[in-house]
């Protein structure tokens, strides 16, 4: 099987030949370290997930469902080891220069229904030219053929995770007191963009299979937004999209979002978002063996298996391999690490995790090859 | 409902005009500042408690604050005059290394809410910082956040620094990669698992 048909056949509760077998990525310290014990010199955390043989779930198809143009970056001032810069989203973050993490907010364009209006409304259109690639035709022509290999994936925007980081976490929660018609504006703005970017892409008679969202909405304790006006304000807008990509034949909508997102996948279920990504295990717990059992088959998976077990050693990576494989089995999930692989994880444990998901999961059946290194570590693993 | 309950409900509604107008009504009407201040504190541990029980969230947090913020800025004047000032001192941070500073903004908000006179030290805030900030300004209490897992050993150092400095003060850690088990292994005294439960630990703390 391709990684699309496979992939397509888990979703959808059909017979396979095996899982995929997929990651998150690695974070480039993990990378870097782990170069000293045997790994390449010339990988790096873009090109690490090819060399351990990963199968590839998504595609995105290189339409842009953000700010368009984008911001210019800009470098504002330089701290020595951190430094102010001016991101695409003209938010300006303190960031560290030498480490991969996330930056600090420190200052805002948008703050309110003027900067709306001059700053982000008008990059939030459908008709401006950058939103498609260059060569879309060929793309196009080539993404016809029914038995391409890879996923596509469409983008599906973000109602609150984009006006979020536009405004800050106090800026937007205040807004949606203060100002709810702009609030509910800048939602709709987003969703209409979506809609028709969908309905362009579409029309180019392509059968796209997924389509991704980002959100980012939640924190340890639970959502940022409180769930009557997450009802109020989003769930119509989500319910619009999916419905649109229903319409256009594309059942997988995923939706990416940290933190604890429990009380939310009532609600995303309900609005037609049906796949969460990438489920982190975090300190609350996530689970997709309870998941399946809260949620059924109604709730399809993407991640979910808890990247701090890594670290740990093989009995309890052996563990929790086993503990998720009858959920794996059963289909509508794609387990791999809840987000980059961190430092603290020794390269011989994530060969032991690599090694027991390619002979559980994958079944030893059609993998991808691996590099040397592998042999060596792995012995006569699959 | 008297006016001093309205005070509070007006906190707790997140109605900054009306806390504020009610604020000043009873200053003009005489009642004790100290019984306005209850009033208002009132309505950031009813936030709080409904916070807790997953009946209110952030924004309804954050307008709760910004009703008592302004209103204590009516009342504040008032206070001072009669000498009346937090009983408790907290400094806070983001540990080194950590640039996040949401869920850190959130406890100083609510420690606030509660009267605390906090000292916010930002993010980043590397430990010896920490122990001089408790030193200078007499804190009871100290919270520390983190929200990388990568960070968490600069909260042990933190926590280790501040016990080798003999400084009186109470140590909150918190944080989404943080739990009641690593609190423990770094010698915290305790572990807030969100702002509002933050408020209840270190009244609990600098009451013990």
């Amino acid at each position: 099987m391709t990684d699309r048909e496979r992939f397509l056949a888990t979703m959808h509760f059909q017979p396979r030949d095996r899982a995929p077998i997929c990651d998150f990525g690695f974070w480039s310290e993990t990378v870097e370290l782990w170069k000293s014990d045997g790994l390449p010199e010339h990988l790096d955390e873009n090109t690490a997930t090819d060399f351990f043989g990963m199968d590839r779930f998504e595609g995105w198809v290189g339409v842009v469902d953000g700010l368009d143009p984008a911001f210019e970056s800009v470098v504002i001032e330089d701290r020595g080891q951190t430094e102010v810069v001016q991101g695409s989203d003209g938010v300006r973050v303190l960031r560290h220069k030498f480490m991969g993490s996330i930056p600090q907010h420190v200052g805002h364009l948008l703050t309110d229904r003027e900067s709306w209006n001059k700053h982000y409304k008008p990059r939030l259109t459908p008709e401006s030219p950058g939103r498609f690639p260059g060569a879309w035709e060929q793309r196009v022509k080539r993404w016809r053929n029914p038995q391409r290999p890879n996923v596509l994936t469409l983008p599906g925007g973000s109602l609150y995770g984009w006006i979020r980081n536009w405004m800050g976490v106090e800026a937007v929660s205040l807004a949606v007191y203060d100002d709810p018609a702009w609030f509910e504006e800048m939602v709709e703005t987003i969703t209409d963009l979506v809609c028709a970017l969908i309905d362009k892409a579409c029309s180019f008679g392509v059968q796209f299979d997924t389509c991704g969202m980002w959100e980012d909405m939640c924190y340890s304790g639970g959502p940022l937004l409180g769930l009557e006006h997450f009802k109020k304000y989003l769930l119509p807008r989500y319910r619009r999209i999916t419905d649109r990509l229903r319409n256009h034949g594309i059942d997988i909508v995923w939706l990416d979002c940290d933190g604890n997102i429990e009380r939310l996948v009532p609600l995303w279920l309900d609005a037609g978002v049906n796949c969460i990504f990438p489920i982190e295990v975090g300190t609350w717990g996530a689970d997709p063996v309870a998941y399946r059992r809260e949620f059924g088959r109604d709730l399809l998976m993407l991640g979910g298996f808890d990247k701090h077990v890594l670290a740990r050693g093989k009995q309890e990576i052996e563990q929790e391999v086993d503990r998720l494989t009858p959920v794996v089995e059963e289909g509508g999930y794609v387990p791999f690490c809840d987000h980059r692989i961190p430092p603290d994880v020794p390269l011989a444990n994530y060969m032991e995790y690599l090694c027991l998901a390619r002979e559980r999961w994958g079944r030893g059946v059609d993998l991808k090859p691996m590099g040397k290194l592998w042999h060596a570590m792995a012995g006569a693993a699959p | 409902m008297n006016p001093l309950e309205s005070l509070t409900d007006a906190v707790v509604r997140g109605d900054r005009r009306e806390a504020v107008r009610l604020t000043s009504e009873q200053i003009d009407g005489g009642s004790p500042p100290k019984e306005i201040l209850a009033a208002l504190v009132a309505g950031m541990d009813t936030v709080g408690d409904r916070f807790q029980r997953n009946e209110a969230f952030v924004p309804e947090m954050l307008i709760a604050a910004r009703a008592m913020t302004e209103s204590m800025a009516v009342l504040e004047p008032l206070l001072a005059a009669q000498g009346i000032r937090p009983e408790h001192t907290a400094v806070i941070g983001t540990v080194q290394g950590d640039l996040h500073d949401i869920g850190k903004n959130l406890v100083a908000m609510m420690w606030r809410g509660a009267h605390f006179n906090v000292v916010d030290l930002g993010t980043n805030v590397a430990a010896e910082d920490f122990v001089n900030a408790a030193k200078d300004h007499g804190a009871d209490i100290i919270g520390l956040s983190a929200l990388l897992t990568t960070t968490m050993p600069a909260m042990r150092q933190t926590v280790q620094s501040i016990r080798e400095a003999g400084l009186h003060a109470k140590v909150i850690v918190g944080g989404a990669p943080i739990t009641a088990e690593f609190a423990d292994s770094i010698g915290a005294d305790a572990f807030a698992p969100d702002a509002a439960t933050g408020v209840d630990i270190a009244r609990k703390l600098v009451s013990a």
